[in-house]
């Protein structure tokens, strides 16, 4: 559905986007995942055709973006990171304006308009204007208005940034329930846990440049992240801490916080085998804390940097 | 285009403090302004009449002459008073000046000596005492020159032909002083404004405040431009397939728009209230409302085009907005100020934009006495435009 070759784009002195390139198949949900200022938007806008490309290509739906500009918008939806409305107006006119952008015929963008705000759950506050909203409504607006044209492929730029958690969800249900219904979906964030819930494939980009790409799998196996346990023991006495770890060197113990620690590729199938060598080296288990490979920890271990909000 | 001119329509008025600042605002202003300046160029040439406090000392037939004289002017109403309380009233700033005739003033007129007459005056109003120096003269000159000359014939016959009879001697008089053998024979005739009923002071504060408030309110056009810039809106618009071109030349008509509708606001306003006689060139009126609209518009897209922020645009738009309206006319008539601001005004769009509404309506000219003014506009609009469409491809379009 979209192909990326090798695309770079430079403002003055600054190189925003270095040599990117990535595959999103059609119906997918695409993450690009970066602190702020890694690129995102600039990819974003290179898609959208507002950005051209100082090298490489775009191939949407079998077009160049270079050639075809109008028709890219016409497949593209765009929510942008900003909530990009008219306060003024009330939410149904917002929509009428922005849907009214596309040539759609009056009576047919008012059924459509009708039905996004169904799907945003929004219809009770349609005649209301955009700035008696809350923060998290005028977010679910913001994507309504992208939806209008019926795109084939969504681009959401940060659609969750300061949203309260029961608005984060509806919008999740929307994106989810899109998807669901067959729409591609590009979604930029630096949330972590967002990016593992939806997306069928991650690119982390830093600094411009993506540095990894592929299933929450691949990049961990990419990363060489592995799954951390801890134990407490009863007794840390030296000679139980050295009976375990001369036996297995995977076992390490930490001075500092007086646990034990094993990485491993898989916490379910190797955690038997962690508790049965402690109890045959004589080591009473007091607690066990679980850590599974996530985003986070791809992300540090990839770039060696936190990613915050 | 019109699609984002109809909903730049709808919010402006969604916007309260948008309408009232195009439409109240300058509705206020003008009825200031036209009360203000309402006597200048009035219909009959004269404004109310100036109150000149009189206080006759002399009591004497010559004193009582002249003040009848005086008070048989139409610029001026004698208010009797007596020299002391008149001297306070003046010092009090209650009226512009007092005219004291002392005792022995008709002694001394036929003495031939200076004559006991004093006028005191505020200096600080400087209308009402030139309106009283032109008339004032005049008449004095005329009263007390008429004795001081029938004085001087008198002697001169009396010296020269001691046996002269009564009535020969009056007869000689009488045809010396004769009021009409003195006049000099210049007729005063007024010929610019007198086609029409509309005062000077009306036009000036008509065309004045209404192209004042057009640049603020074109300027806030503008500005909205930076606004969205920065909510995020510009770019949405970009994301559609829309050009970024058709954004810019729709806020330019949505401009030209307001401009037009509150210029023609404003007349009709004066039309309904002050009886400002809008019949007497329609299609010059409307050439020159499109004209200064378009100007107008321009120079406020233009204002907004330069700054690089929302607020930056503001402050920017008010400083140049205040200095061009300054020299231009828009606050004070140009035809008070000193030649070298008249000069300095031709630079500025208000310049332009009153002059030419005081061609139409205060000296009646025809459409190609003005065209010029016009042309002028239209060619201010069209660098503005052709600017801004630069600027904003360079600074707003660019992401």
């Amino acid at each position: 559905m979209i192909q990326v070759r090798s695309v770079s784009k430079s403002f003055g002195n600054i190189e925003a986007v270095k040599n990117v390139s990535f595959t999103i198949d059609k119906g997918k949900i695409f993450g690009i995942l970066g602190p702020n200022g890694a690129g995102k938007s600039t990819i974003v806008n290179i898609l959208n055709t507002l950005v051209k490309p100082d090298k490489g290509d775009v191939i949407i739906d079998g077009v160049n973006i270079k050639d075809d500009g109008v028709t890219i918008k016409l497949i593209m939806g765009v929510v942008p990171q900003e909530i990009a409305l008219y306060e003024e107006l009330s939410a149904y006119e917002n929509l009428m304006f922005w849907g009214g952008l596309y040539n759609i015929p009056k009576p047919v963008l008012n059924t459509i308009v009708n039905n996004t705000l169904e799907i945003v759950d929004l219809s009770n506050r349609k005649n209301d204007r955009i700035r008696t909203f809350s923060g998290g409504m005028k977010r679910r607006i913001n994507i309504a208005c992208s939806l209008l044209h019926n795109p084939k492929i969504l681009v959401l730029d940060e659609p969750t940034v300061g949203v309260d958690p029961q608005n984060r969800n509806h919008i999740f249900e929307v994106i989810e329930r899109l998807n669901n219904e067959g729409m591609t979906i590009i979604y930029t964030t630096h949330y972590m846990e967002e990016a593992e819930r939806f997306c069928d494939k991650i690119a982390i980009i830093d600094v411009g440049r993506i540095i990894a790409q592929g299933t929450l799998k691949e990049l961990r196996k990419i990363s060489e992240v592995k799954d951390l346990i801890t134990i407490k023991l009863a007794d840390s006495s030296n000679e139980i801490i050295s009976r375990i770890t001369s036996a297995n060197p995977l076992f390490k113990f930490d001075n500092t916080s007086g646990t034990l620690k094993v990485e491993c590729s898989s916490i379910s199938r190797d955690i038997s085998i962690i508790i049965n060598h402690i109890q045959n080296s004589g080591g009473i288990i007091e607690r066990i804390y679980t850590q599974g490979t996530n985003l986070e920890s791809i992300y540090l271990k990839l770039t060696g940097k936190e990613l915050r909000d | 285009m019109f699609k984002l001119f109809k909903k730049d329509l709808i919010l402006f008025f969604h916007d309260q403090r948008s309408v009232i600042l195009t439409f109240l605002l300058p509705v206020i202003l003008i009825t200031l302004f036209a009360f203000a300046y309402g006597s200048i160029g009035a219909y009959d040439g004269r404004s109310e009449p100036v109150k000149l406090l009189v206080s006759d000392l002399d009591q004497t037939r010559s004193s009582k002459e002249i003040i009848h004289k005086i008070d048989s002017l139409e610029d001026i109403r004698i208010i009797v008073s007596d020299s002391i309380k008149s001297k306070e009233l003046v010092i009090k700033g209650k009226y512009a000046c007092a005219l004291i005739i002392y005792k022995g003033f008709q002694d001394s007129l036929e003495a031939g000596r200076a004559t006991q007459i004093e006028l005191v005056y505020d200096r600080s109003r400087e209308m009402e005492i030139g309106i009283l120096q032109q008339n004032l003269i005049s008449t004095l000159m005329s009263s007390t020159g008429k004795i001081i000359v029938r004085k001087s014939i008198e002697e001169y016959l009396q010296d020269q032909f001691p046996d002269i009879d009564k009535s020969t001697s009056d007869n000689i008089l009488r045809t010396a002083i004769k009021d009409e053998n003195n006049k000099i024979a210049i007729k005063w005739t007024s010929i610019v404004g007198e086609k029409n009923d509309t005062k000077l002071g009306l036009i000036q504060a008509v065309a004045g405040t209404a192209i004042l408030m057009l640049l603020f309110s074109v300027a806030g056009v503008g500005t909205s431009i930076l606004e969205e810039k920065e909510n995020g809106t510009i770019n949405r618009l970009l994301y559609s397939p829309l050009k970024g071109s058709t954004i810019l030349y729709s806020k330019m008509l949505f401009a030209f728009f307001i401009s037009i509708l509150q210029l023609t606001a404003m007349f009709l306003f004066a039309w309904l209230i002050f009886n400002m006689d809008l019949s007497v060139n329609i299609p010059g009126l409307i050439l020159m409302i499109l004209a200064t609209s378009f100007a107008v518009s321009s120079l406020g897209i233009f204002l907004a085009a330069i700054a690089k922020t929302r607020q930056q645009a503001q402050n920017l738009s008010t400083i140049i907005i205040l200095i061009m309206s300054a020299i231009g006319g828009s606050m004070i008539p140009l035809f008070i100020m000193p030649a070298i601001l008249q000069k300095i005004a031709l630079l500025s769009v208000n310049y332009w934009g009153i002059q030419g509404f005081y061609d139409i309506f205060w000296r009646t000219l025809p459409l190609e006495a003005f065209l010029p003014k016009i042309l002028i506009l239209i060619g201010i609009g069209i660098v503005m435009t052709l600017a801004s469409v630069q600027l904003f491809k360079k600074r707003i379009m660019k992401l």
